[in-house]
């Protein structure tokens, strides 16, 4: 009690008696509440320990420093001789782990980095700390602890031991461990509440440092989709680079056949003509007959060299979609067809409004060759039928077909069909080059289509056609 | 033959001399008498039309009724010469056919893009070439009225 208080107060009271009573009375009301300031104080250290363990909460994530300081500070503040910071080896069953943070009285030695394998552990208690159980214990030689914890224990020095869990969302991580090692220690229900606030805020330190380490594997698997996403794009990019290329050398080279390839052709031709008529008196029969058959060859061979062009192109050229009446097309293909050979009897079925989506110039070009094919192939059929029409398949596209009644093919050679330079009737019989079939399935492709056939020899045949459907 | 194309020569540009007989000889089939004057390249076909070089003595305003142009040619190729024909206001409304081997896309587009007239795709067989050069002397010579002079 304040000293000149005293004196002011005896010099008051002027009787002995009565000042050691009141002496007497005022000590027992100021001692409580001097103990009463002393709690206070203490908890205000307190408050502010947690305050700073939040703060750093609040820094960039580093979970290293973050225990260094804050056993440090709980250690100051407890007075305490060691606090540690002890991590379970991930999957070793809680049986073995080490200290990876420590702040420990210089008068004692250093836990951190000591291997730790204490198997009751991993076998008995960690599922109570797992659920947050807390090891409160004033002396551990009296406190009914197992030999082997005992063991562990006095290895450093530990005499009382406080020891809460550190949680990883549901995970026990490891423990925060509160030494005394100079003498037993009866740990106050305050300081016990005091180290589980402390805990309870690492593990969220703890939750936070997976989430962050978790969404670090997510953005380094995120950049690596991302390079390889690109270096695919490259490799695409360097291979549209390469077709486009060898799209412009494919260019060129028809151009050049379209060019210089006829050129010949019709010099022979030509000349073949004038002979005929400049000569025909100075040639036999014979004479004359080759001739012709020279002009009919060059003439085959024009024809070839078109197709083959008319191939290439069909292959290159740029597509450009359209909504496309195939019905109407057909008609005026056969409506050409029937004015080369007026005097052949054939009856045209045609299906009306047949409209696709695609490339025109292409789709006549394939209905061009199936319709040609047709009449063709029923040149020897008096009465002859040509049909053009669809079915629904059973998934609902479309199937587009031409059909004939003329000769038909032998479904054993199906496979030749539509191989460029193939063909399963002879020149004699039925004159051709085998490309225009291979023409019509190049360009069913492009569509994204398939293209078959049926026939039978005698019996016709029916060529059939798809062309993928575009949303929009 | 009469009309007014009657009297004009007609310029052949052609570079293959088996090509040059045979239009020729298709002309001739066809009874077209005009004069035919045959430039072997693009450089020819211009010194002709613009009287320049071999052709400098000749009277620049007789003009060709009409000038049968081949696209491949030696030196200056057929694009270029009516690009030329065309750029010149003496030669702007002259009528060029377009008498060649291919049917290329590009071909078609660049020489309608560089405004010729017509154009025709000789054919392999001599009599179908041969019926292609009548139609086109009996439109250009006989039918056509040529632009004025």
């Amino acid at each position: 009690m304040n000293r000149e208080l005293l004196t002011t107060i005896r010099e008051l009271c002027r009787d002995e008696a009565a000042f050691e009573q009141l002496q007497q009375i005022l000590r027992s009301e100021v001692y409580p509440l001097q103990q009463e300031i002393n709690q206070v104080n203490f908890q205000i250290d307190q408050q502010k320990a947690l305050f700073r363990v939040i703060t750093r909460l609040r820094e960039p994530l580093n979970l290293d420093m973050l225990f260094q300081a804050t056993a440090a500070e709980v250690r100051q503040l407890l007075s305490a001789d060691r606090v540690g910071v002890f991590r379970f080896y991930p999957n070793s069953g809680w049986d073995d782990g080490e200290f990876v943070s420590e702040d420990v009285d210089p008068e004692f030695s250093a836990a951190i980095t000591q291997k730790i394998h204490d198997h009751c552990f991993g076998d008995q208690f960690a599922i109570h700390y797992q659920s947050g159980r807390v090891q409160n214990v004033a002396n551990i030689y009296e406190a009914g602890l197992s030999d082997c914890h005992i063991q562990i224990l006095s290895q450093f020095q530990v005499q009382a031991n406080l020891v809460v869990p550190l949680l990883q969302g549901c995970h026990l991580w490891g423990l925060l461990c509160i030494h005394q090692c100079r003498t037993p220690r009866q740990w106050q229900a305050t300081e016990v509440e005091f180290v589980q606030q402390i805990a309870h805020h690492l593990s969220v330190a703890l939750q936070q440092a997976e989430l962050l380490s978790e969404l670090r594997i997510e953005v380094h698997e995120r950049q690596q989709a991302e390079q390889r996403a690109q270096r695919l794009n490259q490799s695409m990019q360097q291979a549209i680079v390469e077709l486009k290329a060898v799209n412009r050398e494919l260019e060129a080279f028809s151009y050049s056949v379209s060019h210089d390839l006829r050129a010949p052709l019709r010099s022979i031709d030509g000349f073949s003509q004038a002979l005929l008529e400049d000569y025909l008196e100075q040639l036999d029969e014979t004479g004359q007959d080759y001739l012709r058959r020279i002009r009919a060859a060059t003439q085959r061979m024009g024809q070839l060299i078109d197709d083959l062009l008319t191939l290439s192109r069909v292959t290159r050229s740029d597509m450009r979609k359209e909504s496309v009446d195939l019905s109407q097309l057909a008609r005026y293909i056969c409506t050409h067809l029937q004015q080369t050979e007026p005097d052949r009897s054939v009856e045209f079925v045609m299906h009306d409004d047949l409209v696709t989506y695609g490339d025109i110039r292409l789709l006549q070009v394939v209905l061009d060759n199936l319709l040609n094919n047709a009449w063709k192939f029923t040149s020897k059929h008096p009465q002859a039928r040509i049909e053009f029409g669809m079915l629904t398949s059973e998934n609902g596209t479309p199937v587009y077909f031409v059909r004939d009644n003329g000769v038909g093919f032998d479904m054993t050679f199906i496979d030749k069909l539509f191989k460029p330079f193939q063909r399963l009737h002879g020149m004699q019989e039925f004159p051709g080059n085998g490309i225009g079939l291979a023409t019509v399935q190049r360009i069913i492709h492009r569509h994204g289509g398939q293209v078959w056939a049926e026939g039978a020899i005698d019996q016709g045949a029916t060529f059939y056609f798809t062309i993928a459907v575009e949303e929009g | 033959m009469s009309g007014e194309g009657n009297h004009r020569v007609i310029l052949l540009v052609e570079d293959n001399p088996d090509d040059e007989a045979l239009a020729i000889r298709a002309l001739k089939r066809n009874h077209i008498g005009n004069e035919i004057i045959v430039a072997h390249d693009g450089v020819e076909a211009l010194d002709y039309l613009f009287a320049t070089g071999q052709y400098t003595a000749r009277d620049v305003s007789l003009k060709p009724a009409v000038v049968l142009l081949d696209l491949k040619l030696p030196r200056i190729d057929g694009l270029e010469v009516l690009r030329r024909i065309r750029e010149n206001e003496c030669t702007r409304l002259l009528p060029v056919v377009v008498l060649t081997t291919s049917n290329e896309e590009q071909d078609l587009l660049n020489s309608y893009s560089l405004g010729c007239n017509s154009y025709i795709r000789k054919p392999v067989d001599f009599l179908q070439f041969s019926e292609a050069i009548r139609q086109l002397g009996m439109y250009w010579l006989l039918m056509n009225e040529p632009p004025p002079t």
